[in-house]
């Protein structure tokens, strides 16, 4: 049972995405790595059972369900974290992202602001809204492979996803209507 | 078509994911309302710029202490069948050597806390302590209850006389909770009474005894070797109620008692 070398090249491509998914669920780093560990332990286990081409849907879910586990047994041990905490070093953005024009000085501060908006609200979305959208948007998976990862038929994810988006616009919205006095 | 439901249609229209009627139905729609192309042009703009913040930087770390982890929780099926840890294990000596002083330190200072912790919670941990070992008891044995009866007027007569207090015995077969009987057990060094449900396949055993100067507490749920404790006072008497049921279900049954 030699499946260790090809479960770790399967899998391991997958290791950007395992991280996002659980960093975005567990809202917070270390445990986002704590999360991903015990998940492609899971996998590993369960390695045997996958059949397909396509593993990352079937890793993702894995991924899913350990990182709620792991928030329930946070908030059993009354540990909540805030997003605050969760969240004070945004990712580290290449400033010179490729861009279809040069952007200036300005619209790149301006886009730096917004994307601190985004996802600070993103944050603070409920889970079932947040896991579909850092799904969509961010794992640019398709409908049918976020129930794959959710578990739910493709409908919920299809009208989760509307709400998702919607709240979080308004969210948005309500952030830049508080910040408005410091507006650029 | 309604804005609000144009609303609803444009997330699956902008993923391109909408059959062709409906498809032509919207754009039509978007060109006549400015509300709903505002809407639709501000999705845009969120989707454009969620792929632009990507995704979170993965530590360099992870992937080395990934396969590290990985390679040690496989050993040969014919060798170990065991469960292997999940934490790397060392590989060289060199490794112990180095990492030695860290892991002592951390050895020292998890038993001061550890000691520490004890002396403050040593009295609720031993009553948890005693809960846990009785319940076990009671699953080993043949049967969990020294007087079995559903009957409410049956099992709190039988405790008069066996205990000094009188503990409120109720009757929970509608909310899915039966009532096996109950028995008596010795918890935090006294006689403590026993009553015994059983929920689908669930045995759980609420403990009684009488707290004359506890205030009244709301119930807190602690989870022990996989087992859920719910504790509370309530009119001088102390519950600590145990089962394997999931914490909700334990709670469940500590408001209806």
């Amino acid at each position: 049972m030699s499946s260790l070398p090809r479960f770790e090249q399967l899998a391991l491509k997958h290791l950007e995405a395992a991280y996002n998914l659980a960093f975005w669920l567990v809202r917070s780093r270390p445990d986002a790595e704590d999360v991903v560990q015990d998940a492609y332990l899971r996998a590993l286990r369960a390695f045997q059972n996958f059949h397909g081409d396509d593993m990352r849907p079937w890793l993702l879910a894995i991924v899913r369900h350990t990182a709620y586990r792991w928030l329930n047994n946070r908030r059993r041990a009354g540990n909540v974290i805030s997003i605050e905490e969760a969240y004070q070093a945004p990712a580290t953005r290449d400033p010179a992202e490729p861009a279809d024009h040069a952007p200036n000085a300005e619209a790149r501060l301006i886009g730096a602001v917004e994307q601190d908006y985004v996802v600070r609200a993103l944050a603070e979305l409920p889970p079932a809204f947040r896991e579909v959208v850092v799904l969509r948007e961010i794992e640019g998976l398709s409908y049918r492979d976020i129930a794959k990862v959710t578990g739910a038929p493709i409908g919920t994810v299809m009208s989760r996803l509307a709400r998702g988006r919607r709240d979080l616009r308004q969210a948005l919205i309500q952030l830049l209507a508080e910040d408005e006095p410091n507006a650029l | 078509m309604h804005c609000e439901r144009v609303r609803e249609l444009l997330s699956p229209y902008l993923d391109e994911a909408l059959p062709a009627q409906d498809r032509s139905v919207l754009a039509a729609h978007l060109e006549s309302c400015p509300g709903c192309a505002r809407f639709a042009a501000d999705l845009r703009r969120l989707a454009r710029t969620l792929s632009a913040v990507g995704r979170q930087g993965t530590p360099p770390s992870l992937q080395v202490r990934l396969r590290r982890t990985l390679a040690g929780a496989q050993p040969p099926p014919s060798r170990r069948s065991a469960r292997p840890p999940p934490w790397p294990r060392p590989r060289a000596a060199g490794w112990v050597a180095r990492r030695a002083a860290p892991i002592m330190a951390a050895c020292a200072l998890t038993a001061v806390a550890t000691w520490w912790l004890l002396s403050l919670a040593e009295p609720e941990a031993r009553l948890q302590h005693d809960v846990l070992a009785a319940h076990m008891r009671a699953l080993l044995q043949e049967s969990p209850t020294q007087v079995a009866s559903a009957d409410t007027h049956w099992i709190k007569p039988w405790f008069s006389g066996r205990v000094d207090f009188s503990p409120s015995v109720t009757d929970l077969s509608a909310e899915g909770f039966l009532l096996l009987g109950a028995r008596l057990d010795y918890v935090g060094d006294r006689r403590v009474g026993v009553l015994v449900y059983r929920r689908r396949q669930h045995s759980i055993d609420v403990f009684v005894w009488p707290n004359p100067g506890g205030n009244h507490r709301a119930a807190r749920v602690v989870v022990r070797k996989g087992y859920t404790l719910v504790t509370w006072t309530r009119q001088g008497l102390t519950y600590w109620a145990i089962s394997d049921l999931d914490p909700g279900e334990l709670n469940t049954l500590q408001r209806l008692l």
